[in-house]
C-alpha cells in the first residue's frame, strides 16, 4: 500500500495545501463576500511561520499557530474597509491587498529575504499532519454550517436586505468571514512554508489565487466537500494528461470551461442537487399518488 | 400596551416629495389598514418604518425604544417583521430553511458556541426546527418541507413568506399587500390567520397594505388612505369608504355635464 502511495506524496500534499486554501476561499463565498484575498492571508501565516522558525528558533507548532493568528487579525482589519464594498468592487479591493502584500515582502529583504526568498527552513511538516489539518477545517466548517452561523451565511448570500431585515448583522457576519478565511489561510499557509525548505513571493501571487478560485468554482462552493473535490480534480488533471504532452495545458483549460458551462455549481454540488432533486421527485410522486 | 408610533414621519427623495409628514398609530390587537392607489407611497411608508428608507424628518417609536435611526438588522430585533410586495425569498434554500432564518432573533446561543456546535447551539436549532414544522402544519405546507422555496407555486411562496415573518415572533407585523394575486377563498382564510393573530391575547399590531378594499373593510379596525404621498383620510372602515375625498381619489370625479 505505502509502495503505491509513496511517488504520489507530493501530490497528496498539494491536495491537502490547495483544499486548505479553497475551503478559506469559500468561507467567505458562502457568506455572500466576494473576497479573493486567501492568498494574501496565506502568505502572511507563511512568513510568519517561516521566519519565527528560522530567524528566531521558536518552535514551529508555536509558529504556526502564531502565523494563524496573524491571518485570523489581518482578516479582522480587512473586513473593516471590505465591508463597505460589494460584488466585483470587493474582489478588486481584496486583489490590490494581495498584491501589495506581495510588493511589500519583496521590499523588506532583511526580513523576508527580497526576490531571492527565505531558504534552510525545517521540513518539519508530515503529509499526516496536513491531512489533520483539512479535515479538521473541514469538520469545523461543516458544525459551523450546520448552526446559527450557516443560517446568517446562507441568508446573507441569498438576499443580504432580506437577512438584514429578519435581524441579521451584516457587517458582523462580513467580519466573521472575513475572520474565518484569514485564519484558515494563515494555518495553511503557515504549514505550506515548514514542508518546502524555501519560500519565495511570487508562490503567493496571481496564480495561486486564480487556482484556488477555479477550485472552489469547479468543485463547487456551497458544500464543505466541493472545494476538496476541485482541489484533487486541478491536482490530478495535469499528471493523467502527461502523455499528452505539449497538449496538456490546452485540454485541461478546455476540460475546465465544458465543466463551468455545463455543472455551473460545481462539480460536487451539482450532483448533491441531483440527488436531492431525485429524492424529492420521487417523494412528490408518492404524495400525489396518496392524494389522488 | 405599547403601540408603535410614527409622528410627522416625511421622506424627500432629493427634490421629491415621496411622502409629506403625517402621523400614524399602529395599535396592538388591532388590525390597521394603509390604503391608496398605485404609487400612492405605501410600501415607501413600509420602508421607512423598517429603517430601508432614513427619514427625512419625523420619528419613529415603538414603546420606549425609538427606531427613527435604526438601521434594518435593530429594527427586526426590535420585533418588527415584514413581508414584501414582490416576493423575497431565499431561492435555493429549502421551505423550512427559509423559515428558519426568520427565527435569528430569538437565538440566545453565543457565537462561540455555535461555531463548535456545542449542544446549547445544537438544541436550539432542534427547538427551532420543531417550531418551523408546527407553523408549516398551521399553514398546510408540511409536504413541503424540503422543497427549494423558489420551486413552489406564487400561492406557497406568499405562505412562506408570511411564515418567515411569523418566525420572528413579531410584535409588530408589516404586512404589504399579502393577498395580491391570490384567490378571494384563499385571501379570506389567510385574513382569518391576520384576525387571529391580532386578537390570540399576545396583541400583535398587525399593518395591513392593500389596494384590494373589500378586503381591508372586512378585516381592518382603523385604515390610513394615502394618495400622492399625502395622507387624505383616516377613521374607521365604513367611514374611509364613505369618504368623498377617498372616493374622489379612487375613481376619480364626477363632471356635471
Amino acid at each position: 500500500m505505502m509502495e503505491f502511495f509513496a511517488p504520489h506524496l507530493p501530490l497528496l500534499e498539494l491536495i491537502f495545501i490547495g483544499t486548505g486554501y479553497a475551503l478559506s476561499q469559500a468561507i467567505v463565498f458562502r457568506a455572500g463576500t466576494f473576497s479573493v484575498a486567501t492568498s494574501g492571508f496565506a502568505a502572511l501565516g507563511a512568513y510568519c511561520a517561516a521566519i519565527l522558525t528560522v530567524s528566531h528558533g521558536i518552535h514551529p507548532a508555536i509558529a504556526v499557530a502564531l502565523g494563524t493568528l496573524l491571518g485570523l487579525l489581518c482578516g479582522l482589519l480587512l473586513a473593516m474597509p471590505l465591508a463597505r464594498l460589494r460584488g466585483v468592487y470587493q474582489a478588486i479591493a481584496s486583489l490590490a491587498f494581495v498584491e501589495i502584500l506581495v510588493a511589500l515582502i519583496l521590499y523588506f529583504e532583511h526580513l523576508t529575504g527580497g526576490p531571492l526568498g527565505l531558504h534552510n527552513i525545517p521540513r518539519v511538516v508530515t503529509p499526516w499532519m496536513l491531512f489533520f489539518a483539512m479535515v479538521g477545517t473541514m469538520a469545523l466548517l461543516i458544525i459551523l454550517g450546520q448552526g446559527g452561523i450557516g443560517r446568517a451565511f446562507d441568508a446573507m448570500r441569498q438576499d443580504a436586505p432580506v437577512a438584514a431585515s429578519l435581524g441579521v448583522n451584516p457587517t458582523k457576519y462580513h467580519v466573521l468571514s472575513f475572520a474565518l478565511s484569514g485564519a484558515i489561510a494563515g494555518l495553511f499557509g503557515g504549514l505550506d512554508a515548514l514542508r518546502n525548505f524555501s519560500l519565495t513571493a511570487e508562490q503567493f501571487g496571481f496564480g495561486i489565487l486564480i487556482a484556488t478560485l477555479s477550485a472552489v468554482v469547479l468543485g463547487g462552493r456551497r458544500t464543505v466537500f466541493g472545494p476538496l473535490v476541485g482541489v484533487t480534480i486541478l491536482v490530478l488533471l495535469p499528471e493523467i494528461f502527461r502523455p499528452l504532452a505539449q497538449y496538456r495545458q490546452a485540454v485541461y483549460g478546455l476540460l475546465l470551461v465544458v465543466v463551468m458551462a455545463y455543472l455551473p455549481f460545481g462539480v460536487f454540488d451539482s450532483i448533491v442537487m441531483a440527488v436531492r432533486n431525485r429524492r424529492l421527485g420521487r417523494s412528490g410522486m408518492v404524495a400525489s399518488k396518496a392524494t389522488s | 400596551m405599547s403601540a408603535l408610533v410614527l409622528k410627522g414621519v416625511g421622506k424627500r427623495f432629493g427634490g421629491l416629495q415621496a411622502v409629506s409628514p403625517f402621523d400614524m398609530e399602529i395599535a396592538r390587537g388591532k388590525i390597521t389598514g394603509l390604503i391608496g392607489p398605485n404609487g400612492a407611497g405605501k410600501t415607501t411608508v413600509v420602508n421607512l418604518i423598517t429603517g430601508v428608507y432614513k427619514l427625512s424628518e419625523g420619528s419613529i417609536k415603538f414603546g420606549d425604544i425609538d427606531l427613527t435611526e435604526a438601521p434594518r438588522h435593530e429594527v427586526a430585533r426590535a420585533g418588527l417583521a415584514r413581508t414584501y410586495q414582490t416576493i423575497r425569498l431565499l431561492p435555493d434554500a429549502t421551505v423550512v430553511a427559509n423559515v428558519m432564518i426568520g427565527m435569528y432573533r430569538l437565538q440566545s446561543t453565543s457565537l462561540l458556541a455555535q461555531m463548535f456546535g456545542l449542544p446549547s447551539s445544537r438544541a436550539e436549532t432542534a427547538r427551532f426546527r420543531d417550531e418551523v414544522y408546527v407553523l408549516l402544519d398551521r399553514f398546510g405546507m408540511t409536504r413541503y418541507a424540503d422543497y427549494p422555496a423558489g420551486a413552489l407555486s406564487y400561492g406557497d411562496q406568499r405562505r412562506v413568506e408570511m411564515m418567515r415573518a411569523l418566525a420572528l415572533k413579531p410584535e409588530v407585523l408589516l404586512l404589504d399587500e399579502p393577498v395580491a394575486g391570490i384567490n378571494d377563498v384563499e385571501a379570506a382564510k389567510l385574513g382569518e390567520i391576520f384576525r387571529s393573530l391580532a386578537t390570540d391575547g399576545k396583541g400583535m399590531a398587525v399593518l395591513l397594505i392593500e389596494h384590494n378594499m373589500r378586503f381591508v373593510t372586512n378585516l381592518c379596525d382603523y385604515v390610513y388612505v394615502l394618495d400622492s404621498g399625502e395622507l387624505i383620510a383616516q377613521g374607521s372602515a365604513e367611514e374611509v369608504v364613505n369618504d368623498p375625498v377617498v372616493v374622489k381619489a379612487y375613481l376619480g370625479e364626477f363632471e356635471d355635464a
